[in-house]
């Protein structure tokens, strides 16, 4: 049996913080949590997560600054990032995904959203998802 | 959990019945959930005060329009973007490939049969659009067909909400063909203006749909009583041109009793039309005594080798 794959979330919200932990423990994943953006580079320094969870706006350091950071960073570019937030705009969109982000995901989000979302990065398997019945 | 239905007992096999009868679909073992959540709504839409009263109305009175309503409310389904996916990666990596070779560009017609409120003929619209570059020439002209229904009013409209375009749509794809319009987003037209959406009452003829060289009709077959899967497999068989494929969900294949398309996958519930239709056998017509009788001299010049020994 293979290692179950670690997602560092980066949220500002304990308790957005708590749902996606529920969700992709779920998932079989093996979840981290950071409060903001220079924490979570000082966990991702010590260990690089398979993916990462962002959130876009926090104090001290936002998510699309982290990401920056993280791309230029050694190994930086090995997690999968998908951000987690409730920007909508196209513009911001864009913006994060020309920053290095893999996917997007618009809160309010659920426990689908993010199976599908992360099927589409490869890090769920998509057998997962089966032909949905009546 | 009984305390929550409000119909009588009879009235949950009569529906499930009435399906059958209608459209050959067999509807799951607790399908009393499914009846109470749809039908509520279509009680409410269709002027009843209650379900309860909705029903009588139908099984008292008979009304073939309310029973199609009813029907179709029961089946409608819930579907995601780029739902099967290998089904899709099999369009872009073989189907769409093939048919470009064959007809050497040209235009290639898809139909989405049961498009329900449409994240299936708009996937299969922008994986059209994306391989426009690698399948030069080719056209590609979509239909979506439905029951008259609210799903189907949606796909026509293509408009989505914020939790519908997050499932199975890449995020790419999104910001590429939708525009955010209040809490849903909306196809933009040059997607939108490449597929035609019709509606198709059930009970009438299929033939008079056309001809395709993709028909997807993807995770209904399993529903199906074998009788009906028969005729529904022969009236697509209509549909689908020579060369032309038939799409059914991933792990679906058409039963041992079709005689219009090969048997065996050539993807993920991918199925190809047979070149030329099988002729299904017509039983021996009784010879007549006299031919019998005509016939027996000519018996003196079959070589003895032919000849039966009298034992079968």
């Amino acid at each position: 049996m293979t290692a179950a794959k670690t997602c560092l979330i980066v949220d500002d919200s304990k308790m957005i913080r708590r749902v996606a932990t529920r969700i992709l423990r779920e998932l079989k994943f093996e979840p981290s949590e950071a409060g903001d953006g220079r924490e979570a580079i000082e966990m991702c320094r010590i260990s690089m997560p398979d993916a990462i969870l962002l959130d876009w706006n926090m104090p001290v350091m936002d998510g699309l600054s982290f990401l920056k950071v993280l791309r230029g960073s050694t190994g930086g570019t090995k997690p999968v990032v998908v951000f987690c937030t409730a920007e909508r705009d196209i513009i911001k969109i864009a913006e994060a995904l020309d920053a290095g982000a893999d996917e997007y995901i618009m809160k309010p989000f659920d426990s689908d959203i993010l199976g599908s979302k992360f099927t589409e990065v490869g890090l769920l398997n998509q057998d997962r998802l089966s032909q949905s019945s009546l | 959990m009984s305390g929550a239905l409000s119909l009588k007992p009879s009235y949950y096999e009569a529906l499930k019945r009435l399906t059958i009868e209608l459209v050959g679909v067999k509807l799951g073992e607790e399908h009393e959930f499914l009846v109470e959540t749809r039908l509520s709504a279509l009680a409410r839409k269709e002027g009843f005060e209650s379900l309860p009263q909705m029903i009588e109305e139908l099984f008292s009175r008979g009304q073939t329009r309310l029973a199609i309503h009813v029907v179709t409310a029961l089946l409608e389904r819930a579907t995601s973007f780029f739902e099967g996916r290998k089904g899709f990666e099999a369009m872009g990596d073989i189907l769409l490939p093939n048919l470009h070779q064959f007809y050497r560009g040209g235009t290639v017609r898809i139909l989405s049969y049961g498009c329900s409120s449409g994240q299936e003929v708009y996937s299969a619209a922008i994986l059209a659009d994306k391989l426009a570059d690698i399948l030069p020439n080719m056209d590609i002209e979509l239909t979506g067909v439905d029951y008259p229904s609210q799903a189907l009013e949606r796909a026509k409209a293509g408009r989505f909400t914020h939790f519908e375009v997050q499932r199975g749509l890449p995020i790419r794809h999104l910001i590429k063909y939708f525009t955010r319009n209040g809490e849903d987003w909306v196809v933009n037209d040059s997607l939108r203006s490449k597929i035609t959406f019709a509606d198709h009452n059930l009970l009438t003829d299929i033939s008079d749909l056309g001809t395709y060289q993709i028909v997807m009709f993807r995770g209904h077959i399993s529903q199906i009583t074998s009788h009906a899967k028969a005729r529904i497999l022969r009236s697509l068989a209509g549909l689908v041109s020579t060369n032309g494929y038939l799409m059914l969900g991933c792990h679906e294949k058409p039963d041992d009793t079709n005689f219009w398309f090969d048997p065996v996958a050539i993807a993920p519930g991918c199925f190809k039309r047979r070149e030329k239709q099988v002729e299904i056998p017509e039983p021996e017509p009784e010879p007549a005594p006299e031919i019998i009788v005509e016939k027996k001299p000519q018996q003196a010049f079959i070589p003895t080798e032919y000849r039966g020994n009298g034992t079968h």
